[in-house]
């Protein structure tokens, strides 16, 4: 028997509950009277094989509408545990991989395996492993938010009793009796949020989830991703919003034209690209005019100006002369930064580079 | 291959009942059909009101066009419009066998139009009931009956083409030339008839062979109809011509035994291809 404490997704009121390992348990707060399911993590692996491994492996995957080749021959594998970003130019192919992975189309040719389950001889158990969140979501006009998530839940087997705390956890409760036609886009993408979590599977596939949302919502998901993260759930997500991708992520896959053109850390990436971090330096009185002593300078890469501030990409071992250089000539350093570079470089080189580009 | 889970295809006729139901085109047909009953049996009972045969058999027309219709607007976006707005990718990402769904969508979907139905006739009858009488009553309920099958048969028809279509617009088109072929058949029937080197005399003469008749199994609207006539005992077919009226028999072969069975073959085959289109298609 083990003991464990939860939080109350509505009134945050902690409430200590016991069971065995596996078990699930019904919960009701002692405070606001929410009811909910809790599942006390089992001693045994959920997965087919142990944990470390890969939880989804996309094998050699080609995809062909037509003529036209989405997905081009393309394999990866997002670990255990690992947020894994999706990346790539409109058309990439990057839904056209999540949705062949889920099992919504049908490849061509290649092997998905999600939690160690082959998708085409053991589809249902692949999938009972996953939480979806498609790019264009949409469900029932007639149905309220209730009801719609009530439907999910019996569909994958859970309790009802799950619905109404996922309801109020994504901040949906005023809406619960109203139906889902009247909603915004943004309701909409919330219900998937809650959707998604129906169950708690252990491999979340997210599609562009920000997309659409305005900030308060975009936090709201970026946090809820992290949290399931860090209830040691694996997530894939595809997004277009660089910053997002170098935030969350552990790893990144770049796909271009349907193939994957690079895989690693964002640090990695850069590395690998020889993206050189930028110096930033506030010189007052500087007026956007880029001093002549660093244009001169061995070792300096690129230089720009605008306002008070000088943007120095050198190596790391130049960082030093560009500074002395300037004092000596006299200029007033207010200020000096180092901004590591982002993803959105490395994503631009890599992009163009396959485009037969720079 | 891992068996049919009877639940998933309860949750998901469950959830196409309650989301259907308040269908707004489809309680304005209900009530239409209502309507008609009631100003059927006053205007077939020749100014006073008329019976449950009477009624019935005078609305023919117009409820193997009304049931279609019903079937046609709950079922052609079951698909092809769930698949283009998306509602299908998240169902679709359950564990859930694409079979189940379409059982699924196939009972919650029949429940909505069998509960159309009853309420069109059911309301209706309580009123000729209550005017007239229930004479004529067995006829009736296998009238009812008759009309939840045809409704089940188009369902299943429109559903085939949602499967197969890839936009909502081919689907209701689809549709549309679904009850189209239903009205125009006797055209085309007429047509081959006067190819194979019949006329127009032959009728009176009845000499007008029996194929002409027993492919009305080409056409469900009008097969419903000579279905409907047997379920009130009615034998015979007559035929308006100018100056006169012509009387036929109806064909043996196209006894109610062999009507239910070619109108089974005519829910089986559909919803197989449907299976089949639905299971081929990528989402």
């Amino acid at each position: 028997m083990v003991k464990k404490t939860i939080m109350c997704p509505n009134c945050k009121n902690q409430v200590t509950i016991e069971g065995d390992p596996g078990e699930k348990v019904y919960v009701t707060c002692s405070k606001c009277n929410t009811k909910g399911v809790f599942t006390f993590p089992s001693d045994k692996p959920i997965a087919k094989e142990e944990a470390g491994h890969s939880v989804i492996e996309v094998s050699n995957l080609t995809k062909k509408f037509k003529d036209l080749t989405a997905v081009d021959n393309l394999s990866f594998n997002v670990r255990k545990g690992e947020i894994y970003g999706l990346l790539g130019p409109n058309g990439a192919g990057k839904t056209t991989t999540i949705k062949s992975i889920i099992g919504l189309l049908h490849a061509n040719t290649g092997e998905i395996k999600i939690n160690g389950y082959d998708l085409k001889k053991e589809d249902i158990e692949a999938r009972r492993s996953v939480g979806y969140l498609p790019e264009r979501i949409a469900f029932y006009p007639n149905l309220t938010p209730l009801q719609t998530l009530h439907f999910f839940c019996e569909l994958r087997g859970d309790d009802r009793s799950l619905a109404t705390p996922l309801i109020k956890e994504v901040g949906l409760e005023d809406a619960i009796n109203r139906k889902v036609g009247t909603f915004s886009k943004g309701m909409v993408q919330l219900l998937g949020v809650a959707q998604v979590q129906i169950g708690s599977p252990p491999v979340y596939i997210l599609d562009e989830p920000m997309g659409g949302l305005d900030a308060r919502w975009v936090k709201a998901i970026r946090e809820r991703i992290i949290s399931l993260n860090k209830q040691g759930a694996t997530i894939l997500f595809s997004s277009h919003i660089l910053s997002e991708v170098e935030n969350l992520c552990d790893r990144v896959a770049i796909i271009n034209r349907g193939k994957l053109i690079a895989e690693d850390t964002v640090g990695n990436l850069n590395k690998y690209l020889k993206i050189k971090p930028r110096l930033e330096i506030i010189i007052l009185g500087l007026n956007s005019k880029i001093p002549e002593v660093i244009e001169r300078l061995k070792g300096v890469e690129a230089v720009d100006a605008k306002d008070d501030t000088l943007f120095v990409t050198c190596e790391s071992a130049v960082r030093s002369k560009v500074i002395t250089a300037l004092e000596d000539a006299g200029f007033k350093i207010d200020n000096i930064k180092t901004v590591e570079p982002s993803l959105e470089e490395a994503f631009v080189r890599l992009v163009s580079k396959d485009d037969g580009g720079a | 291959m891992a068996r049919i889970n009877p639940k998933t295809i309860y949750t998901v006729a469950k959830k196409e009942f309650m989301d259907n139901v308040r269908n707004r085109w489809i309680i304005v047909l209900t009530i239409i059909f209502i309507l008609l009953i009631i100003i059927f049996s006053y205007v077939g009972g020749a100014g006073s009101f008329g019976n449950m045969q009477i009624t019935t058999l005078g609305l023919l027309i117009v409820t193997s066009l009304l049931i279609p219709l019903i079937a046609i607007i709950l079922g052609y976006a079951t698909i092809a419009g769930e698949a283009q707005s998306g509602a299908l990718y998240v169902v679709l990402s359950y564990p859930v066998k694409r079979i189940e769904v379409l059982l699924g969508k196939f009972i919650g979907l029949g429940s909505v139009i069998i509960l159309s139905i009853f309420l069109g006739f059911g309301v209706g009858g309580l009123f000729i009931a209550g005017t007239v009488g229930t004479e004529a009553l067995s006829g009736f309920i296998g009238a009812i009956f008759l009309s939840i099958i045809l409704g089940l048969l188009y369902l299943s028809c429109i559903m085939c083409i949602s499967a197969f279509c890839k936009r909502r617009s081919r689907a209701i088109a689809g549709g549309i030339i679904l009850i189209f072929w239903g009205m125009i058949y006797g055209s085309v029937i007429m047509g081959v008839l006067y190819g194979a080197g019949y006329d127009f005399n032959d009728f009176a003469t009845g000499d007008v062979p029996e194929w002409f008749f027993n492919t009305a199994v080409f056409s469900p609207q009008d097969l419903h109809q000579v279905a409907v006539m047997r379920a009130f005992n009615i034998d015979t077919i007559s035929m308006d011509m100018p100056g006169q009226q012509l009387e036929f028999a109806i064909p043996e072969f196209l006894n109610m035994g062999m009507i239910l069975i070619v109108h089974l073959i005519w829910i089986i085959v559909p919803f197989l291809l449907a299976i089949y289109f639905f299971n081929k298609r990528d989402i």
